[in-house]
């Protein structure tokens, strides 16, 4: 615990330097304040706008989830079809494995153009991003499962229904949770895209504004909420491995 | 350390293994089997019977065929020619209702003690709260009193295989299976483990089918040992009554007969070998 007390004093402590040094080295060097403002800058900045900051960073906090879920919802369900249907594994993963490698941020005006201006394309970028590794977890986690232990279940009665109620799920969920910390980011990514080139809403949004009025503070300002986001995701999902997952190898030692 | 062996609450008529009585005959019967993987034989030729109540290891070196004739019997692989039938029924398909120890534990990371021994008649489908007690009062027996709620990763091999135990005896298997399960423990344990197996077994009166390489254990334990002599086509086994008085003791293995039956399974070996 000593330790853990330890580590985030330093990390704490090179973060105040860095702040520091940022904050006296900028003007020094006479970097102009609508290159880099300084932190105080920043959070006056974002301080000034909080109840814009904390409705746009709502919108985009929704359509991420929205994505999300939907990934989570489909990425399982694929992952199901390839555990449980051996023939279909030649034919998912090689499109699955295909359609990953298109950037998806390059197809992001094609969603505009197929879903509108709305929040419709956002969530679609949001779930596309996050699909794919929940996808790959989910059929580790689901499929890899020690051969003696399926047997097990076999010879204790267990049929297919059962054995994936009681031994492939939660065998999955620590890879699940996983997948989600990836994803979770991913999707942000997604959907900050969309509010970049298409509506009026959304942290991504604010971001573009900032930009077209060369008001870089702001453009700070929605960057820190939109971190504050990820981080606030990725910690959701830790406190469910915490307190749902805590007989998992990782979670020994702590 | 161990508790004083007492009986087991006795399962309600319902749950005992319908048609046990009338069904006096052979619990297992294994006639000509031949597995052969791809142009491999695994096994070329066995027989052997397993009456109800018996404790009958399979005895061989590694790579004789021993797990994988426990593996045919409980309907995990199929045999390439030869018929296996348990209590009286043509093997299809897997048991459903033996139980099954392997060399590792496999037990549920995410499952207390209590809860893993539970999954058995979850498996089944039977309500976890029917089979508490008697979960309850096995995990006793094995010695685990204390550890009911601890999860796996906190106990060490031997207690976990314990738990494995366990779980193959909570819905009172009218077979039991065990493939080398205390092959990944240390000698000392191992002994302990086999004479804890006694107990437990001489407690229900069940049917022990055991597969193993140590000569000394399938001596100590069983009333009849098939000593499988080695590879493919030389698969033909031996059968020996072991008629040694039980309880089975640790000054069972000083017993000049326990000596005697030790040499007599490793005569089959080296009879196999010389062919």
């Amino acid at each position: 615990m000593s330790g853990g007390w330890q580590n985030a004093s330093k990390a704490a402590l090179a973060f105040l330097v860095l702040f520091l040094a940022w904050q006296y080295v900028a003007p020094w060097a006479r970097v102009p304040n609508y290159v880099l403002p300084v932190p105080t800058a920043i959070a006056q900045r974002f301080w000034q706008t909080r109840a814009v900051q904390l409705e746009h960073l709502g919108q985009t906090a929704s359509t991420t989830l929205l994505g999300l879920a939907a990934a989570l919802l489909v990425g399982v369900l694929l992952a199901m079809l390839v555990v449980y249907a051996r023939s279909l594994r030649a034919v998912v993963l090689p499109v699955l494995a295909a359609f990953n490698s298109i950037p998806k941020i390059a197809i992001a005006p094609l969603m505009v153009m197929w879903f509108g201006l709305d929040t419709a394309p956002k969530i679609v970028l949001a779930f596309l991003l996050a699909l794919f590794p929940i996808f790959v977890n989910s059929v580790t986690g689901l499929g890899e499962i020690e051969p003696d232990l399926l047997d097990l279940s076999r010879l204790l009665g267990g049929n297919a229904w059962r054995i994936f109620l009681k031994v492939r799920l939660w065998h999955a969920a620590p890879h699940i949770a996983d997948a989600l910390k990836v994803a979770f980011p991913m999707a942000l990514v997604g959907s900050v895209v969309g509010e970049f080139i298409s509506g009026n809403t959304g942290a991504g949004y604010l971001v573009m504004s900032g930009q077209m009025t060369l008001d870089t503070p702001l453009v700070f300002a929605a960057l820190l909420s939109i971190t504050a986001l990820a981080v606030a995701g990725i910690g959701a999902v830790g406190l469910f491995e915490r307190v749902f997952l805590s007989w998992r190898p990782s979670m020994r030692s702590r | 350390m161990l508790p004083a062996a007492r009986p087991l609450t006795p399962l309600k008529p319902a749950e005992l293994p319908s048609g046990s009585a009338e069904r006096a005959g052979l619990a297992v019967e294994v006639r000509n089997v031949r597995k052969d993987f791809g142009a491999t034989t695994a096994l070329a030729d066995l027989s052997f019977d397993v009456r109800p109540h018996q404790f009958v290891s399979i005895v061989g070196p590694s790579g004789c065929g021993k797990s994988t004739a426990l593996r045919i019997i409980a309907g995990l692989l199929r045999a390439t020619a030869g018929a296996v039938s348990v209590w009286g029924q043509a093997v299809t398909s897997p048991l459903g209702d033996a139980g099954m120890v392997f060399q590792s534990p496999v037990l549920l990371p995410w499952r207390s003690v209590i809860d893993n021994v539970l999954f058995a008649c979850e498996m089944r489908g039977e309500r976890a709260e029917r089979y508490r007690e008697r979960a309850r009062e096995l995990v006793e027996l094995a010695g685990l009193q204390g550890f009911e709620n601890h999860y796996p990763h906190e106990l060490s091999g031997g207690m976990q295989q314990r738990v494995s135990i366990c779980r193959a005896l909570l819905l009172h298997p009218r077979l039991l299976l065990m493939d080398e399960p205390f092959g990944a423990l240390d000698v000392m344990t191992r002994e302990r483990m086999g004479f804890e197996l006694l107990r437990l077994c001489d407690l229900g009166e069940y049917t022990v089918l055991f597969v193993t390489h140590s000569i000394s254990e399938a001596v100590l334990l069983s009333d009849a040992i098939v000593v499988m002599r080695g590879h493919g086509d030389a698969a033909k086994p031996h059968m020996l009554e072991i008629d040694l008085p039980r309880p089975r003791t640790l000054a069972t293995m000083r017993d000049s007969r326990f000596v005697e039956f030790a040499a007599a399974v490793r005569e089959e070996f080296e009879l196999g070998r010389a062919r």
